[in-house]
């Protein structure tokens, strides 16, 4: 069976088809909640704005140009879900309390799981508007002319939040000797 | 410390987005200035590390979660965006201006040369075929090979996609990404070769990654011989 391309099952969704805006969901839950996760860096919170995203989407699909690319919609209502949640936390609540311990536990011996973990921190350290340039292109891998259609960004904008990001991972990996 | 000139270079090295004389120019500043290789291995290391940190899958109870919290009407019905004058005026306009550039493009604009094509394409001329993978899914179909010349390792694609295809390879924690393969142009397979420069001087695999619209659609591993 041939999968219904995303424009067929946006239609099929207009037409108050409840089947289709499934397969939206089975098909984008993954990238939305891992967008959200990798901005957020708490599943709970990844959660509800997965949840609250796919609703806004039921809700306007009936909005959605459909000249634009459905991915592209998503993603921005996802981002911008996931800066709202950020905005709403308490100023010291970056990232779910945790700091890298001093003597990593068992769980953790792998050095695979302490980078990705360094990586993680590091990433909740950088203003939200660079992490998110971060979690589109490395994340979700996505073009620079997605990115600024997602971020109604120009991409010269968006290449250079992208460079400042990485380099101010870099710097702080590099200061906290994990590259 | 390196000028911005210098370090958009670099990033757009590792996004794939050099072209052949910026890869030239960007080759001219690694053999000027060791700190620019330094700062070229490093963001190489951090998007790296980036590309590898795996996705997580959702919770199993997120799809039920919204299926049950949706309003019992139907969704909102589309807005005939379409129908309003100044947005019909402006689409036939655009319309007009995209054929005249087509036809421009078709009968007047001069073929770039092989040199502005090369980018991160390499010649396969002389290659040894090290590993191949076929690939066959339902957007996504062909074979990648690993080869060996002269300049080293390189991969070949021989893809057909129902539309463009990004390529994220990955080994040794070096990556190269591509974009754009697998659109048909001519009758026939597409074939691409990428150069891998600084691949396979002491890792056994390369990880290929297929990506449509940001979503994994196909991965490959390709292996180097041990006894190279």
């Amino acid at each position: 069976m041939t999968e219904d391309d995303d424009a067929t099952l946006v239609r099929r969704c207009r037409e108050g088809d409840r089947t289709a805006f499934e397969q939206l969901v089975v098909r984008y839950q993954k990238p939305v909640f891992n967008a959200a996760l990798r901005l957020l860096r708490d599943p709970e919170d990844a959660r509800d704005v997965a949840q609250t995203t796919f609703l806004k989407v039921y809700e306007h699909i009936g909005d959605y140009n459909p000249s634009f690319k459905f991915y592209s919609w998503i993603y921005r209502i996802a981002i911008n879900e996931s800066l709202n949640a950020l905005g709403a936390r308490k100023p010291c609540e970056g990232f779910n309390g945790e700091e890298a311990d001093a003597a990593p536990g068992p769980e953790r011996q792998l050095e695979g799981q302490q980078t990705g973990r360094a990586i993680e921190e590091a990433l909740m350290r950088i203003k939200p508007e660079l992490r998110t340039v971060i979690v589109l292109r490395h994340f979700m891998h996505l073009s620079y002319q997605d990115m600024g259609d997602i971020l109604l960004l120009p991409e010269k904008t968006v290449k250079s939040r992208l460079y400042s990001a990485r380099q101010l991972l870099r710097d702080r990996l590099l200061q906290g000797g994990v590259i | 410390m390196a000028d911005s000139g210098r370090l958009a270079l670099i990033h757009a090295e590792i996004d794939g987005e050099l072209d052949g004389r910026q890869r030239a120019e960007l080759a001219r500043a690694l053999l000027a200035d060791p700190e620019i290789q330094v700062l070229r291995e490093d963001l190489q290391r951090v998007c790296a590390a980036l590309d590898v940190l795996e996705d997580v899958d959702p919770p199993q109870q997120l799809r039920q979660s919204v299926l049950d919290a949706l309003p019992q009407s139907t969704p909102s019905r589309a807005r005939s965006w379409w129908s309003a004058p100044r947005l019909r005026y402006a689409a036939l306009i655009a319309g007009v201006l995209a054929v005249g550039t087509v036809l421009y493009e078709t009968v007047e604009s001069p073929r770039p040369a092989t040199s502005d094509l090369a980018g991160t394409m390499a010649a396969a001329g002389a290659a040894t075929t090290l590993d191949t993978v076929q690939l066959s899914s339902e957007v996504v179909s062909g074979r990648v090979s690993l080869y060996r010349d002269r300049a080293g390792l390189g991969l070949k694609f021989e893809l057909v996609a129902s539309a463009a295809v990004d390529v994220l390879v990955a080994s040794e924690g070096r990556t190269v990404r591509v974009n754009g393969l697998g659109v048909r142009d001519a009758p026939g397979v597409p074939r691409t070769t990428v150069a891998l420069p600084g691949f396979g001087r002491s890792g056994e695999a390369v990880e290929v990654t297929f990506l449509m619209a940001g979503r994994e659609v196909g991965r490959a591993t390709l292996r180097l011989p041990k006894d190279r």
